[in-house]
């Protein structure tokens, strides 16, 4: 897949003495099933700092899945401490997760993951619900973050009436109406096709550029070169 | 967030599958309107009678012969020939007495022109129209003179006169009472309750079809209404001295007033409306099992949905009200709709039966409360199992 991106530059270096966004330290998730235990993660360290693009690449089955879980606050460790924007997210509750998911993490998944039936308005402007934001303020800003994604003239639209790029650029939407500290992005171009897929990694380098922390969770080596720094993930352990 | 804020999203999604959320909160509206329906037309129904029993007479006391105890049969209450025209008068001496009517009843068939018809033949004496509040509609009632004479002469209901095909001129036409001629004097004011019978002195009805001094009723009006136990009790002591009954022993008669009757029908009448509301019930907790029924699967079909807005941020309690107002819209809805269907009943049965539309803020009120409660009950269960969904296997649910 060829992507008419600009030349990938270097990661910037880490700020000296700011704190990462993200902080990952001997991270380890174990699955039971039954006496069943899987290692799907074992001694991860991560660290992920405001403006950073990262990939995060791996083969199905790597762990990336659960690394990604883990990242967004859908899962708690079961050893090490994961920081996200200074909180140790293994001692957080299901509502505090809940918080962090609403207001630090924007997320982007592979199969768009909007409400059917509703309209991209209502999509974008739905974790502002969530947030406590009054309805015309949800609305306005819900306006404003599709039109900065070009989607001025589709706000009223069901997701079956938006083509799978436009669906993508909703849900990006959706994930920056909050301002979120990190986007998220698992698989973003896996369900598109290869013109879709460049549109919508231009756009994550775009974003990135003008200043959101991005970090891409793919299996393709070749949408891991949009990112400024990769880190490869197999066999539940990280390698730069 | 804003619990409010739920409510245009929950009647969203309804409107989204239209004809479910109607099938859904038809058991509540069968469950609703059957309680709204039922309940009113039990208290329609308790009105109507206490109308009718009011209108038998106020401050009116009865006294009736007691049942005839012949060995070990027992006969019907006023079966037994206790009570005499000489009773009735020895009443009127009784403190608090205004007047007495005695009245001896029998069944005849009564014939004007080519129309006859069975009916209740009283003699009764003219104090019978105060004490029972019977209204003339045309002619008169009988008078004393004509009493005293034993004249031949009828007063008749108006479902007789109906049923007689007797109009405006009925008065002064002749009639043929248990082939007997006499001659109708008045015609009276439908009462709604007693309306088929005919009327004619006591001193005839002796004279042509029922001989001795026995009576079947003594109706008495008081003269003050808070009086009526005191003159019920002085009543019973002289018939119970009158026929030397001892002390302890069982009455050969019968004293009743107005506020026994009553509430002896309140008892009954209340006891139909708990029955009939508990039987609604029924229908509404069956109405409230279908709505949790679709609630589950609501959340089994939504759980992509619910993966989203965990995802997003909603906490577990945001997920939790979202399906719990959803419920509740489905039953409040249906609620409104079952006390429509419920007062349009109440209104249909309360036209054909002459007592209107009983309707009371309670009833209402209750049938709200209801549909609420149902909504709560059946809708937490489907809520919380919406709640708890991991967020993880939620989002992978296809």
């Amino acid at each position: 897949m060829s992507l008419p991106l600009p030349a990938v530059e270097p990661a910037a270096p880490p700020i000296e003495g700011a704190a990462p966004v993200i902080e990952m330290r001997g991270i380890g998730k174990v699955y039971r099933s039954g006496r069943l235990e899987v290692d799907a993660l074992r001694e991860v360290d991560l660290e992920v700092h405001s403006g950073d693009f990262l990939a995060i690449v791996g083969p199905s089955g790597s762990g990336k899945s659960t690394l990604m879980n883990l990242l967004g606050c859908l899962d708690r460790p079961t050893s090490g401490t994961y920081r996200l924007t200074g909180e140790n997210v293994a001692e957080l509750n299901d509502d505090a997760l809940a918080r962090l998911r609403n207001r630090t993490i924007g997320f982007v998944f592979q199969s768009f993951n909007l409400l059917p039936r509703t309209t991209a308005l209502e999509n974008v402007a739905m974790p502002l619900l969530y947030a406590g934001v009054s309805r015309g303020e949800r609305n306005a800003r819900a306006r404003e973050a599709l039109e900065r994604l070009g989607l001025g003239d589709r706000m009223e639209h069901q997701p079956s009436e938006l083509s799978g790029g436009q669906q993508q650029r909703v849900a990006i939407a959706r994930a920056l109406v909050t301002k979120p500290a990190i986007l998220l992005a698992d698989e973003p171009t896996g369900n598109l096709d290869s013109q879709s897929g460049a549109d919508v990694l231009a756009l994550l380098h775009e974003l990135n550029a003008s200043g959101t922390t991005v970090v891409l969770i793919t299996h393709d080596g070749d949408v891991a070169v949009a990112a400024k720094r990769s880190v490869h993930v197999k066999d539940g352990r990280v390698a730069a | 967030m804003n619990p409010l804020e739920l409510i245009p999203l929950a009647l969203s999604r309804l409107a989204a599958s239209k004809m479910r959320a109607v099938l859904t909160m038809l058991g509540v509206i069968i469950g609703v309107g059957s309680i709204v329906a039922l309940v009113s037309v039990a208290q329609g129904a308790t009105s109507g009678i206490t109308n009718l029993i009011e209108g038998l007479g106020t401050n009116l006391i009865s006294v009736s012969p007691g049942a005839n105890n012949n060995g070990f049969v027992r006969g019907a209450a006023g079966s037994a020939d206790t009570l005499t025209l000489a009773d009735a008068e020895a009443i009127t001496g009784v403190d608090g007495v205004d007047q007495v009517a005695p009245q001896v009843s029998t069944i005849a068939v009564v014939v004007a022109g080519d129309r006859n018809t069975t009916t209740t033949v009283s003699g009764i004496t003219p104090a019978f129209q105060p004490v029972r509040a019977y209204e003339i509609w045309r002619g008169a009632f009988i008078t004393e003179p004509s009493y005293r004479a034993g004249l031949r002469v009828a007063v008749i209901g108006s479902a007789t006169a109906e049923a007689l095909k007797l109009d405006e001129s009925a008065v002064g036409a002749d009639i043929l009472v248990g082939g007997v001629p006499f001659r109708v004097i008045g015609v009276l004011q439908p009462k709604g309750i007693l309306d088929d019978q005919v009327f004619i002195p006591l001193s005839t009805m002796r004279d042509h079809f029922v001989a001795g001094d026995a009576v079947q009723s003594i109706s008495v009006s008081a003269a003050d209404p808070a009086t009526i136990p005191l003159t019920k009790v002085a009543i019973s002591n002289l018939l119970r001295a009158r026929h030397g009954i001892a002390d302890g022993a069982e009455a050969d008669f019968t004293v009743i007033d107005q506020a026994q009757l009553l509430s002896a029908f309140g008892t009954i009448t209340g006891f139909l409306s708990l029955l009939l509301a508990g039987i609604a019930s029924i229908s509404l907790v069956v109405g409230g099992i279908g709505i949790m029924n679709i609630m589950l699967v609501s959340v089994r079909e939504r759980t992509r949905e619910i993966g989203i807005r965990k995802a997003i941020g909603a906490r577990n309690r945001d997920i939790l009200l979202q399906f719990l107002v959803e419920a509740l819209v489905l039953s409040l809805a249906g609620g409104v709709i079952g006390i429509a269907f419920g007062v349009a009943a109440s209104a249909g049965v309360g036209a054909i039966a002459g007592w209107g539309l009983n309707l009371s803020a309670q009833t209402i009120l209750l049938a709200v409360a209801f549909s609420l409660v149902v909504g709560v009950v059946f809708g937490v269960w489907p809520a919380r199992q919406a709640a708890k969904l991991d967020p993880i296997e939620a989002l992978r649910y296809q």
